[in-house]
């Protein structure tokens, strides 16, 4: 379910974290749905328990999920994780678009690709 | 908890720990790393209680590991020169361990059974290197430790065995909170495998952080700088400067945020900051005290 790059210069708990918010922002993990165990994660990936546990804690701090004591871990959907993510992408937007601004792309043709996107 | 205080260890005048200091909490796994001839397996055999230091104090929970063997019984260690008996196979080492460690469980030895497919009828020195190694392992697990002590665990393994071994470890840690203790070389797989890290150095542990911290608080950074300026000004802190054409590389001791923000004033044109590896900040740390991969063509 989960891949991890050995070449991606990102450290492992952000791979992880990166993943498992994919999946979820996707809906391949449905709201309410559980989440792997750390212990099960730990195991089937060979990585250090606390590497993953640090990705459920950075996971849960954006709101993508609630831990139930003595249950496990489950995902959610918050507007305030939308907007923060939103936040996020229209960062690397930005940095995007200065870097095609310099390449001598035009308005018109961004505008373009926002309607073939939408399309 | 493991805790190894100023401990010294001569061999013929010469030292070979000098004052080396470690702590691992329980239930963490601590990477031991460091240039061959560190010190590192030394350190291991006086944690084992193989050697005995010249000083210093080296504890499990409080206890002093030295001739305790009722402590020992709770520690499995897979040291690089491992020893069976001579015509011993897989089932006699299993009952010798068995005598040794309490709390030896047959059921998890039948079990890993399925995992280490080895014929335990064989003399074990009739097995491959990498099998010898997988025996150990199987045994190690099988006597329920409470601290695993690992000297280049996973040399020797294939690639398959490597993470299965490593699986089980950390199954073994996520479930039983064991404590973990490797030396090893192959950071990349460290930094999967660890929580802390400590990098040894002529017979001292130079530096101890959690990988979290370590991977927060040194940054790589890509940077272009504006027309006319040559080099970062003097008063930016740089561990390590290079240059390629107009991108300078930089790696600094502090967060990405930080870097970025110290940068500023300077008005770079682009400015990028990449996480480091292990293997790198190893390379940076140690290149700091003068050990560093030198040019020279031969």
């Amino acid at each position: 379910m989960i891949s991890l790059n050995y070449r991606d210069s990102r450290p492992i708990y952000e791979q992880i974290r990166d993943e498992l918010r994919k999946l979820i922002v996707t809906g391949a993990i449905g709201v309410d749905d559980k989440l792997p165990s750390v212990r099960a994660l730990a195991t089937e990936l060979a990585i250090n328990p606390n590497t993953i546990q640090r990705a459920y804690n950075e996971l849960e701090t954006e709101g993508y999920l609630y831990s139930v004591p003595g249950k496990g871990s489950f995902a959610c959907r918050p507007q305030s994780a939308d907007q923060a993510r939103r936040e996020t992408l229209l960062e690397e937007l930005k940095g995007l678009l200065s870097g095609l601004r310099c390449l001598g792309m035009t308005q018109a043709e961004l505008l373009g690709l926002w309607k073939e996107a939408q399309a | 908890m493991i805790e190894i205080k100023d401990v010294v260890k001569t061999f013929d005048g010469f030292a070979a720990l000098s004052g080396a200091s470690l702590t691992v909490e329980t239930g963490s796994v601590y990477g031991l790393v460091g240039p061959n001839g560190a010190g590192k397996s030394t350190l291991i055999r006086v944690l084992t209680g193989i050697f005995r230091q010249d000083a210093g104090t080296v504890c499990l929970d409080g206890r002093p590991v030295w001739e305790d063997a009722e402590l020992k019984a709770r520690v499995a260690s897979i040291p690089d020169d491992w020893y069976y008996f001579l015509q011993a196979n897989i089932n006699d080492m299993m009952r010798f361990y068995r005598g040794f460690y309490p709390a030896f469980s047959q059921e998890r030895f039948e079990r890993l059974g399925e995992v280490f497919q080895l014929d335990r009828k064989k003399a074990i020195r009739h097995l491959s290197k990498g099998m010898q190694k997988q025996a150990a392992f199987w045994l190690g697990l099988s006597c329920m430790p409470d601290y695993l002590i690992l000297d280049e665990p996973v040399d020797g393994l294939d690639p398959v065995m490597r993470r299965q071994v490593w699986s089980l470890v950390m199954d073994d840690v996520a479930q039983r909170g064991t404590t973990v203790l490797v030396s090893s070389h192959n950071l990349r797989e460290l930094e999967d495998v660890c929580d802390h890290v400590g990098i040894m150095d002529r017979g001292k542990i130079l530096l101890e952080r959690s990988l979290a911290q370590l991977q927060d608080n040194m940054v790589k950074l890509q940077v272009v700088l504006p027309e006319g300026m040559d080099a970062v000004p003097d008063e930016i802190p740089v561990l390590h400067a290079s240059r390629l054409g107009r991108v300078h590389t930089l790696i600094m001791r502090m967060s990405a945020r930080e870097a970025q923000e110290r940068l500023a004033p300077c008005h770079p044109l682009l400015v990028d900051a990449v996480p480091l590896t292990l293997e790198e900040i190893f390379i940076y740390e140690l290149g700091g005290v003068d050990y560093a991969v030198r040019d020279i063509v031969l």
